[in-house]
């Protein structure tokens, strides 16, 4: 048996350990586009920070691929999955036969039009070197500015504050996750900026940078503001261009049912490419986190293994915005949502938005409201009837 | 039964909670949005970050999955005689 995994990413990665868990025999490859060992995407902001060492960010030394006799392939693109003959093509030549294919190609950031030094983008460790290399260069009354409403945003904020350095943060949207969060937690979040002297600007549909060797300054609805460093996160999209023509069913993301297979047979999928369908919540979802990538790297390799387990999870996610926590859990599309409840007030410091679909919690999104974590997650797992009057709702 | 100390990096962990989907007799939240750690379900002394526990050979192999699934490794894990099991050193 081969086992051949694309992506040396925490899915693809944990994957392969997996199946070297459950088949001591059999090959096992594992190609990854970067050079690097393993690392945590998650620890990057914290080297960046300057409270671990670099070394610390990787989670496998180079060496841990051969005394697990997992082949190693560093730096290679795939070009093409030929599902029909159970091969792969590499970019450049060379072709790679499979029995069980795994595809875990994460996904790419979506680049600005333009670009030029001092535009930073944070997915890999290759940028959070290019940033630390950015920010140890800058002048002392540099001005730093971000443009996007998200995750990666949050994490520059987080960055730029902790270095003192000005912030002039500009998002598409009225306000933050405009499309994914609630007026009202918008509200505090844009409060905690505005407090801790963040300039917001909404509603920055374009963005054009300014400067001729390196960037001096954005301009965006019709004003200047200077920036010696652009921190950009607009978003990410799936990794499966190598795809086309392969007769795999795509989406957003690479269709799979709950045993995270796709309609070709000895073809997988997880992590961020996946758009694996959620028994739970009885829809297809693509999760682009940690703990949601790690657990399907698991899963993936016990179905490859022969085993025949759905995946499970009730997925969440957590950010700090400059002092204000954010947490995500469950289902929090407001499309699929029967109905949408708020609990607790703006004045009050906090808000948590409650996602009800037939009467059961299925996701909760969490504005300086952490207590209320536990119990929410407890009752999305236990799909709790809210009208059980034993079911108790935070106040 | 192994007697191991368990800490997490209140400074490191950033409330992904992985640790408690795996492990949750061993880690829950906080209201700062942290892991703190429990012995087999229960909180003698209070909440804490560290503490030590006796455990068997499979909560001890949970613990070290809730550990290695933290995607900012503030988890630690030693033994009695104090050596650090998990991160490898």
């Amino acid at each position: 048996m081969h086992y051949v995994i694309i992506g040396g990413g925490i899915a693809g990665t944990t994957c392969a350990e997996e199946l070297r868990k459950l088949d001591s025999a059999s090959k096992i490859t594992l190609i990854s586009e970067e050079f690097h060992a393993l690392y945590s995407r998650v620890l990057l902001p914290h080297y960046i920070k300057g409270k671990i060492p670099r070394e610390r960010v990787f989670l496998k030394k180079e060496s841990w691929y051969a005394e697990q006799q997992i082949e190693w392939l560093a730096g290679e693109i795939i070009e093409r999955v030929d599902a029909k003959n159970k091969h792969i093509e590499f970019v450049g030549g060379g072709e790679l036969s499979y029995d069980k294919l795994l595809i875990a190609s994460g996904s790419e950031v979506k680049l600005m039009d333009q670009d030029l030094p001092g535009v930073s983008y944070l997915r890999t460790l290759d940028d959070a070197d290019q940033l630390v290399e950015l920010m140890r260069a800058l002048p002392k009354d540099a001005h730093a500015c971000i443009y996007g409403g998200g995750f990666i945003a949050c994490e520059y904020l987080n960055i730029f504050h902790e270095a003192n350095i000005p912030i002039t943060l500009a998002y598409r949207g009225a306000h933050m996750w405009s499309r994914g969060i609630s007026e009202e937690a918008g509200m505090l979040i844009k409060n905690q900026l505005v407090q801790n002297g963040i300039t917001v600007i909404e509603n920055a549909k374009e963005i054009e940078c300014i400067g001729e060797k390196t960037i001096e300054s954005i301009f965006i609805n019709g004003q200047t503001y200077p920036c010696s460093l652009l921190g950009v996160g607009v978003g990410v999209a799936p990794h499966f261009s190598l795809l086309q023509e392969s007769g795999i069913q795509m989406h957003e993301g690479i269709l799979t049912n709950a045993f995270l297979e796709t309609n070709v047979k000895d073809v997988y999928a997880a992590g961020d490419v996946a758009e694996f369908f959620d028994e739970r919540f009885e829809r297809t979802f693509i999760t682009g986190n940690w703990m949601n990538a790690q657990m399907q790297g698991r899963v993936a390799a016990r179905n490859m293994t022969g085993s025949h387990a759905a995946f499970d999870l009730v997925s969440s996610y957590a950010m700090n915005i400059v002092g204000i926590e954010i947490i995500f859990i469950g289902d929090t599309s407001r499309t699929h949502a029967d109905e949408t409840r708020l609990i607790g007030t703006v004045e009050a410091g906090g808000v948590t938005e409650l996602f009800v679909r037939k009467n059961k919690l299925v996701g909760a999104i969490l504005t300086g409201r952490n207590m209320d974590r536990a119990i929410l997650t407890k009752l999305i797992q236990e799909k709790a009837d809210l009208t059980d009057s034993g079911v108790v709702l935070p106040m | 039964m192994p007697r191991i100390r368990v800490k997490v990096d209140e400074d490191l962990c950033i409330g992904a909670a992985s640790c408690v989907t795996i492990a949750p007799d061993t880690f829950q939240m906080n209201a700062e949005n942290k892991a703190y750690v429990l012995d087999h379900g229960t909180e003698p002394e209070g909440s804490k970050y560290e503490r030590w526990m006796e455990v068997t050979d499979d909560e001890m192999e949970n613990i070290l999955l809730g550990a290695q699934s933290c995607p900012t490794l503030a988890i630690f894990i030693f033994d009695e005689a104090g050596t650090q099991l998990f991160p490898d050193m």
